[in-house]
């Protein structure tokens, strides 16, 4: 049988000797432990501050590792530039030159009044006492003048236009020495006023009452007149102006 | 268990060395989870850009002015209908009320400067987007989306600071379906209160405003281009 060579071990070859058991690991050296520790507790600090990142607001921008054209070098709208002394990129009209198409040049819709000869031969200004040709007073119009008077007006005149907007209340509790009242515009005051004068104090302003030409455009200007007219006779209309079915009858019957 | 290092020995790594195969092992598969997680969560705009709140030139508070005294958003940012840019409010629409309201204020002093020399209050850009994103506010603000939903409650805000990430992944949220996130034609997009009643329909909303499917919504060419 092949066993029986197989277990002959020659006699000039050594005795093979083997440890059965493997001895005991070593111990961890202190030095590896330590860096598997920090290593672990050290994981944990960007998380931390991440974490913290998310609840704490913070004045720095964020941070871009790849700029991927996020920043191109050109000027956004109102960035400001370093090449112009006075910081803005975009620039002012050259003093003199008209943009096209704000050449503003008819009197009655851009400005609401014109330069007549007076009585005494001084000029003085006119206002228009009716709504330009552009402008066709319409429901639609009277609403987009409603939309833009609670944006623009309503803050100082009030909803109603009876000049207790929040501004002016506030104003007045605090009793600012140079604020004053604000007007009521459904007063009789200002309903004698035509709407060119009304047109006129959106876009220029009267007395303490900014300008608001820059904010609020032609067309929103006229609309917020025929809002204005609309709020001025829906305040001083006589009882037979309102549809029956529409009147307050408990108000009525009080009187 | 010390054992003499003899001259076979030198070139043997020592026997604490059968710890570096597990301790390798278990750090590159602890790195694997890790490092992925932890770029993700730290480099995310959640992190990294909401909370941006930087100190303005003029301690303006918009939780005064939009909050308390209840002014409308377009009364400064006047171009959001009209123009893909929030416009800041030029140092007139200021003065139209401090004029004459709190006209010796320390804290208004750089608006005042500002009036006197025709040099421009330097106010710092909040919300900031990425160059190669069009985002337009006059697409947004004309079909219903308040302004409430990418700027957060500003009229709470003392300092304004960023509050959603404004991802590209937090956009194409709204923009795969926007439907949630309108609000009808009779409700100011200014308004900051508003909450959806019983009857809201987002789907009806989309047909009104005419706002396009959702392959032209998600498409590249929308935002960038």
């Amino acid at each position: 049988m092949a066993h029986d060579t197989h277990d002959k071990t020659p006699a000039n070859l050594p005795k093979a000797t083997y440890e059965v058991h493997a001895p005991r690991l070593p111990r961890i050296p202190f030095l590896a432990v330590s860096v598997g520790l920090i290593t672990v507790v050290g994981s944990w600090i960007p998380l931390v501050l991440f974490a913290r990142a998310r609840q704490i607001p913070s004045s720095e921008p964020r941070v871009s590792f790849v700029q991927d054209m996020g920043t191109q070098p050109r000027y956004n709208a109102q960035q400001s530039s370093e090449v112009f002394e006075d910081g803005r990129a975009a620039r002012l009209p050259i003093p003199g030159t008209v943009a096209r198409g704000h050449l503003d040049e008819d009197d009655h819709y851009h400005h609401g009044f014109e330069r007549v000869k007076g009585p005494d031969g001084k000029m003085v200004n006119k206002f228009f006492d009716t709504f330009p040709e552009q402008v066709k007073v319409t429901p639609a119009l009277v609403k987009r003048g409603q939309d833009r008077f609670n944006i623009y007006c309503s803050v100082c005149h009030g909803l109603d236009g009876q000049g207790h907007g929040q501004v002016n209340e506030m104003a007045v509790e605090d009793k600012e020495a140079k604020w004053v009242q604000v007007a009521s515009l459904p007063s009789d005051a200002v309903r004698v006023r035509p709407v060119g004068h009304i047109y006129n104090t959106i876009n220029v302003g009267i007395r303490n009452m900014s300008g608001y030409g820059a904010q609020v455009p032609v067309a929103d200007r006229w609309a917020i007149v025929a809002y204005v007219r609309s709020l001025q006779y829906g305040q001083n209309a006589p009882e037979d102006a309102v549809p029956a079915e529409n009147r307050n009858t408990s108000q009525a019957a009080a009187k | 268990m010390s054992e003499r290092i003899t001259s076979s020995k030198r070139l043997m790594f020592p026997r604490w060395a059968n710890y570096l195969l597990p301790a390798i092992v278990l750090g590159a598969v602890g790195g694997a989870f890790y490092l992925p997680v932890a770029f993700g969560i730290g480099a995310s705009p959640k992190t990294m850009a909401v909370g941006y709140a930087p100190t303005q030139p003029v301690p303006y508070s918009h939780a005064l002015h939009a909050g308390k005294l209840g002014i409308d958003c377009r009364y400064c940012h006047n171009t959001v209908e009209k123009a893909a840019f929030a416009a800041l409010p030029a140092t007139q629409t200021c003065m139209n009320c401090h004029t004459n309201l709190k006209p010796d204020s320390v804290r208004l002093q750089p608006v005042r400067d500002s009036w006197t020399t025709g040099k421009p209050v330097q106010w710092v850009k909040v919300h900031d987007l990425p160059d190669y994103v069009f985002f337009n506010h006059s697409a947004h603000v004309n079909h219903g989306v308040g302004c409430v939903e990418c700027h957060g409650r500003i009229d709470r805000m003392e300092v304004v600071s960023q509050q959603k990430p404004l991802s590209m992944g937090w956009c194409l949220e709204c923009h795969r379906n926007p439907g949630p996130h309108l609000r009808p034609r009779d409700v100011k997009v200014t308004d900051m209160n508003w909450t959806p009643g019983a009857d809201f329909d987002g789907e009806a909303l989309k047909k009104d405003y005419g706002i396009r499917d959702t392959a032209y919504m998600q498409s590249c060419y929308t935002c960038h281009r």
